[in-house]
């Protein structure tokens, strides 16, 4: 049987133990970073893959709404190309009263040589 | 504490927690092995499975080209309308929907209930239906019924244009005219599209994504002329009423360019519909069956008759064979190439040629041969020029070959110079035994209002890609007389309207010059009858030729039977509009 000596109290060689809470200077571990990063990442990843879901859609409402547009543009022309045919205009025109003349005489004009043709304005503002 | 009494009581607990803890790994087990299974062993039929589920191969349609006139006027282009279509089984009353959609369609009910009754899956009920009607039709909620939508060509301006533009079928393929000479170039090319869509059809922008945009057709055109072509057309039809002809025919050429101004006749069609617009054929059993859609400018054959002899004239011209003021002794208005050929007044056996009036024999210059229109006198000087160069100067002026326009199907016109034919080169040169198409009377008109040079006719300038490259048609020229014998003839020309035969053709202000043709029809026995075709063709203004225009009136009633008087007033009105809205300066009155 061995005696061991009774565990000596460190308050009786004069040393002071302090009870509770130890106190130690706050420090995070790397691998809560890591973790975190991990966490961000996933996090946006998923979020830029729903954006670019989310812009598949609005591309495709985009299309459409061109698609719609260049209809009704083409629609537009072929509208003022029909409303512009001399066949539908003339008898809107005779039902006005309007009538192509029998007969038309040219007029032609002398001119002075050198005279202009064209209007030209003056620093004055007036035309000449 | 370890009593057999508390080992008597955990017992039980341990094995408890035990097999649930085998169960439990058990579960995590086969959840692993089917894991392993999915996403290793079975991945890539799944996937590929998924793919296909996913994955959209659909043709992408190119847009038609659009075409316009020389002024950017648009003359057919593609629309989206709506295809109605039927699922009969899922129609509960096909009576009642016969009943009620064939009067708003235009369609007959029996041939409606037909097709609704019938055991075909898909029945179309009425193609390329406009949006509006399209609507009320489906505003109905009529059950097995839907519509599809499918492109369909417009003509905005109607059957104006038809002779130039033709048509397409219903699915839109060129059958006549510019849409079918083009067709190919008109049509594009077709895309293709394969990318992976979501289950509302959205497309997966991440996923498989290969699109080959389609090519739109290419846009044509014109040197066709709009209003202008309304005012020929225009008319056309009046002289066809004036005349109570079968029908008439118009073209414009410009003289130094070579591009068809205008190009039509009347009765008209419908593009649209294809049924041609001739009040006669509503007299038909079926007015349905009426269709004309033959363009007689440029695929048809008549005798020239008088109108001919400006290439018998220019060519003795040119080979100085004779003068303007050369004088033509014992000009008769009765020449007989054979003996006894003119038996009596009016037996016109072969070899017998007559004036149109009666004559007494004299002298005529060269000049009066041709403002008279006197055959006799014209065959005299045919006589000089020989068979040989007579040939090879219709040759020239591109009778007896195709112009190179670009339309369908032209026709090559026709030279009857067989051996052994003593008369025919007589007849040649007075208009007769040769056949000639009216685009081919007005190119050779327009080389003598060219300065002796013939010009390709063409109706297309230009063409315009998706690029907005424009790419303009080829065209050809080629010298047939010289510069003075165009001039002379130019001369001769003017003096028809102005002193003889052309009167009709004047117009205030220009010079005009033309020739009438007045050439009596073959019958079915292959003799000539009383019935007539009329024709004119005319240049202006004279100084300096920007215009030709060639009329033809078919079988006008026997009083308008000469072009003096069915055809030369159509070229007058025609010519007019034509010069004001080319802004031609006028080069004073006709003398």
């Amino acid at each position: 049987m061995t005696i061991r000596p009774a565990a000596q109290s460190a308050e009786s060689e004069g040393l002071r133990v302090l009870r509770g809470r130890r106190l130690r200077k706050p420090t995070i571990a790397p691998w809560m970073v890591m973790a975190l990063i991990a966490v961000v990442a996933f996090l946006g990843l998923g979020f830029a893959r729903t954006s670019l879901d989310g812009s598949a859609f609005e591309l495709v409402e985009l299309d459409r709404a061109i698609a719609e547009q260049t209809a009704l543009n083409r629609q537009l022309n072929l509208e003022i190309a029909q409303l512009e045919n001399p066949a539908r205009i003339s008898p809107l025109a005779e039902e006005l009263g309007l009538v192509i003349p029998e007969q038309t005489k040219p007029i032609l004009v002398d001119l002075e040589p050198g005279t202009p043709v064209v209007a030209e304005r003056s620093s004055d503002g007036t035309n000449q | 504490m370890n009593t057999p009494r508390g080992r008597a009581r955990l017992q039980p607990a341990k094995v408890r927690i035990a097999i649930i803890g085998i169960l439990v790994v058990l579960a995590w087990l086969g959840m692993g092995y089917r894991l392993v299974q999915i996403q290793v062993f079975a991945a890539p039929v799944l996937a590929q499975e998924g793919l296909n589920q996913r994955l959209v191969s659909r043709d992408l349609a190119p847009q038609r080209g659009k075409i316009f006139d020389r002024n950017g006027d648009l003359l057919a282009m593609t629309v989206e309308a709506q295809s109605l279509y039927a699922v009969p089984n899922q129609v509960e009353e096909p009576l009642w929907v016969a009943q009620q959609i064939g009067g708003l369609l235009e369609v007959d009910t029996d041939r409606l209930l037909e097709r609704l009754t019938g055991d075909r899956d898909f029945v179309y009920l009425k193609r390329q239906v406009e949006g509006v009607l399209a609507e009320e039709i489906l505003g109905m909620g009529i059950r097995g019924v839907y519509s599809l939508p499918e492109p369909t060509r417009l003509y905005p301006a109607g059957d104006v244009a038809s002779h130039v533009i033709g048509f397409v079928n219903i699915d839109g393929v060129g059958q006549e005219g510019l849409e079918l000479v083009y067709d190919e170039e008109l049509t594009g090319v077709p895309g293709r599209a394969e990318f992976e869509r979501g289950l509302d059809g959205t497309p997966i922008l991440q996923g498989i994504s290969d699109i080959v945009p389609a090519v739109p057709g290419v846009d044509l055109n014109t040197t066709v002329d709009i209003p202008l072509q309304y005012q020929a057309q225009q008319a056309c039809k009046d002289a066809v009423k004036r005349t109570n002809a079968d029908n008439c025919w118009v073209v414009v050429l410009g003289v130094e360019t070579g591009e068809i101004l205008a190009m039509t006749g009347w009765p008209a069609f419908d593009p649209v519909t294809r049924q041609t617009l001739d009040p006669k054929c509503d007299r038909l059993d079926d007015p349905t069956e009426c269709r004309n859609f033959s363009n007689f400018i440029v695929r048809g054959m008549y005798e020239p008759g008088s109108t001919q002899k400006l290439i018998t004239v220019a060519a003795a011209l040119e080979e100085a064979e004779v003068a303007i003021g050369t004088t033509i002794h014992d000009v008769g208005d009765v020449l007989e190439l054979r003996d006894d050929a003119c038996r009596s007044a009016e037996d016109d056996l072969y070899g017998c040629y007559r004036d149109f009036k009666e004559h007494e024999t004299r002298d005529m210059t060269v000049a009066e041969i041709f403002t008279r229109s006197s055959n006799v006198g014209t065959i005299m000087i045919a006589d000089r020029l020989g068979q040989k160069r007579l040939v090879e100067y219709i040759e020239r002026f591109g009778l007896g070959r195709k112009t190179g326009v670009d339309y369908t199907v032209e026709s090559p016109g026709l030279l009857n110079f067989e051996a052994g034919c003593e008369t025919c080169w007589a007849s040649a040169a007075i208009g007769y035994s040769v056949a000639a198409s009216p685009l081919q009377m007005a190119a050779a008109y327009a080389a003598i209002g060219n300065d002796g040079s013939w010009i390709t006719p063409h109706i297309l300038s230009s063409k315009t890609d998706v690029d907005g490259v424009t790419e303009v048609a080829g065209i050809e020229t080629r010298e047939v007389v010289s510069s003075g014998t165009a001039l002379l003839m130019r001369e001769l020309l003017a003096s028809v309207v102005e002193r003889g035969t052309g009167g009709n053709a004047a117009v205030e202000g220009y010079r005009v010059g033309g020739k009438t043709g007045t050439a009596n029809k073959l019958g079915s026995d292959g003799r000539y009858t009383d019935e007539t075709r009329a024709s004119f063709v005319g240049m202006a203004p004279i100084s300096n030729p920007k215009i030709v225009v060639a009329v033809v009136v078919d079988a006008p009633d026997f009083e308008f039977r000469t072009g003096g008087v069915a055809a030369a007033p159509v070229s007058a009105a025609v010519m007019e509009q034509a010069l004001h809205r080319l802004g031609v300066t006028p080069d004073g009155e006709q003398r």
